[in-house]
């Protein structure tokens, strides 16, 4: 490559990163500003006095526990809508990989009606924009009397992960030849033995890609949270940071050290699955 | 010491009846191939043997023990699958040993006849690989080695040798057979290749449309082939199929007079069925050569197939010494050794015997 095509190629690539990550730069930089410096003007890119009172007032600013009742700031509520967020994308991605899992498994293994149709059904499902069964099952919850519950959420993270994690696990298994099951049986396996030992190691990377998917999918959503949910304690992350809004004043310093916070587990766990993820592909067992 | 019995056994997928009614013995310490065309059934004879298959019908023993209705893990068979079928996540020491970690085999145990498997195939130092860092050959052995680390009872092979190159496939196939030799394990082997039949079979069973066509040696399919299918399928180049006739216990193929032995009872119309290698050229008007037209020349290295149309339509092959000269269309006669020729009946296909 000519050396002035090389430097236009990494001006732009530099350019197109750099305004991908600002946002975050700026939520950082924003979040570790006094309150008197996120408003100056001229704004400063880094702050100029370094301040990590709004991290410490989500993290140790008093809990709901503490001192329930009216008058709490939202911040007391952070850690509280941290673990919710926790408990319902974690539990989403358990049921939705669990079912998908096994259900992809005997679509491409066992022989029953409907067995070429119910991945495309599940896709096209998935293709449905959720705005617009959010209202049904906000109504069927009710029904169920679950409205307001972290089991709601969870239950509505799954109908909206689960189609699209059956759909990959199922390209996954078909790609899985089924002689080495049958020699796994042969050697004297159990049925639940070659599951166990020969079939998910196998699948591995397949299962990472959907639980990625799928924790994603249910620790960013905003609007299941809004609809389902109504208690200040009950809500999830997306939902209650929405609370640094009060009307007439937002906390910038909250919101960006929120988001940061937000941000970190899942670029956490990104950093440890993806090695999986490619370490576990490209297996040769078959002629290669 | 372990004999393999088949009686009457079916299998259908739908309407399709893959099997039919098939019986067939197995002797114990013997190699025998099941050989036939792709579709013949003889995979889902295999498949039905290792119990991953269920018989629509009839059953299946090992010795006196009935097996048809045992998981295949309970049959104490080890398979080597066509596409080797390694497990991808496990190492070769792991991949071999797994029959016995399942079987709950001491872990000393366990490494001793891993280990000794390895070295006699030659793998030793590939024990801590995975399946995709070998080369074909090596995923071959590996597979050979997880089922002889077992000491089954039977081995089942599905076109073991088909995935490797040529070369590979003629050294594996002598390795096959010493290992076989060496360990005296009752073995069936599926092919399609009738050359690996020949060269490492005690028994070659013939299979067509689900049906045992030729049980035998190799010699025996070879040399007295029982029906027209095995007479054409056997051998390379195929065996001449002749239409002839008898008439006052002479037979006459297109128009001459042949010196063949008649079978008693023969009917007017048989297939005579002669080999190319026992077929020798001669001059028009010679007894016993029956004249035609050279309709074809091809030179197969140190011998030459003649191609000769003896009547509209029918054509005798004779192979010859590359030698031997011949042009399209030249004026020439073809000789049928006498000793060497087989009659079949047109209306059952089965051969006709004195």
């Amino acid at each position: 490559m000519r050396p002035w095509v090389a430097a236009i190629l990494y001006a732009v690539l530099g350019a197109i990163t750099f305004v991908v990550c600002f946002p975050l730069l700026w939520a950082i930089s924003t979040s570790l500003k006094p309150k008197d410096e996120i408003f100056r003007w001229p704004p400063t890119l880094w702050p100029e006095n370094i301040t990590f009172e709004s991290y410490h007032e989500l993290l140790f600013g008093g809990s709901v526990a503490s001192a329930p009742g009216a008058g709490v700031p939202p911040s007391a509520y952070f850690l509280t809508w941290f673990a919710n967020s926790i408990i319902v994308s974690v539990g989403s991605t358990i049921i939705s990989i669990t079912v998908a899992t096994l259900a992809a498994y005997s679509l491409t293994r066992f022989r029953f009606w409907g067995q070429r149709s119910v991945p495309y059904i599940a896709i096209l499902g998935y293709m449905v924009p959720s705005v617009i069964f959010v209202f049904p099952m906000f109504l069927t919850m009710v029904s169920l009397e679950l409205t307001d519950t972290l089991f709601s959420l969870i239950l509505g993270y799954v109908c909206i992960t689960l189609p699209f994690c059956l759909w990959l696990m199922w390209a996954f298994f078909r790609g899985v030849p089924i002689e080495i099951e049958e020699a796994a049986l042969v050697d004297g396996a159990s049925r639940l033995q070659v599951f166990r030992q020969i079939v998910l190691p196998v699948a591995l990377p397949g299962i990472i890609a959907a639980s990625i998917f799928s924790l994603i999918v249910s620790w960013n959503d905003y609007l299941f949270g809004r609809v389902f949910m109504n208690s200040m304690e009950n809500l999830p992350l997306t939902v209650g940071v929405m609370h640094f809004f009060d009307g007439t004043h937002v906390d910038w310093g909250l919101m960006m050290a929120s988001s940061v916070l937000m941000t970190l587990p899942m670029a956490i766990l990104f950093g440890f699955m993806q090695r999986h993820l490619v370490a576990g592909f490209g297996a040769g067992a078959v002629k290669g | 010491m372990t004999d393999v019995v088949v009686q009457g056994l079916s299998k259908s997928f739908g309407s399709n009846n893959v099997l039919k009614a098939l019986d067939l013995r197995v002797p114990s310490r013997q190699f025998v191939t099941l050989l036939g065309p792709s579709g013949c059934g003889k995979t889902t004879l295999l498949r039905l043997i290792a119990g991953l298959e269920k018989a629509t019908a009839g059953e299946i023993r090992f010795g006196e023990r009935r097996v048809d209705t045992l998981p295949p893990g309970e049959r104490n068979i080890a398979m080597v699958f066509q596409s080797y079928a390694l497990y991808p996540t496990m190492d070769v020491a792991r991949n071999i040993g797994y029959g016995l970690e399942v079987r709950r085999t001491p872990k000393a145990e366990r490494q001793a006849k891993i280990g000794a498997v390895a070295k006699v195939l030659e793998i030793a130092h590939l024990l801590l690989r995975k399946p995709k860092q070998l080369s074909g050959g090596q995923r071959q052995r590996v597979a050979l080695g997880r089922a002889m680390a077992r000491r089954p009872d039977i081995f089942l092979m599905d076109e073991p040798l088909s995935n490797l190159d040529a070369k590979l496939r003629a050294a594996m196939r002598g390795e096959l057979r010493r290992f076989h030799l060496d360990l005296g394990t009752t073995t069936v082997y599926v092919t399609h290749d009738q050359l690996e039949a020949m060269t490492m079979s005690d028994l070659v069973v013939v299979m067509n449309e689900g049906v045992v066509q030729q049980i035998g040696t190799p010699e025996e399919v070879y040399g007295r082939p029982a029906n027209l299918f095995v007479a054409g399928f056997i051998g390379t180049p195929p065996m001449n199929l002749i239409p002839a006739q008898v008439k006052d216990d002479v037979l006459t193929v297109a128009g001459t007079p042949l010196p063949v032995p008649l079978p008693p009872g023969a009917p007017s119309e048989v297939v005579l069925g002669v080999r190319p290698q026992d077929v020798s050229m001669a001059k028009p008007g010679d007894a016993g050569a029956i004249p035609g037209k050279v309709w074809m020349v091809e030179l197969i290295g140190s011998e030459r197939l003649i191609e000769v149309e003896i009547a509209p339509k029918i054509r005798v092959t004779a192979e010859v010494r590359a030698s031997h000269r011949a042009a399209i269309d030249d004026v020439v006669a073809v000789r049928p050794d006498p000793g060497h020729v087989h009659l079949f009946d047109p209306s059952t296909g089965r051969a006709l015997t004195a």
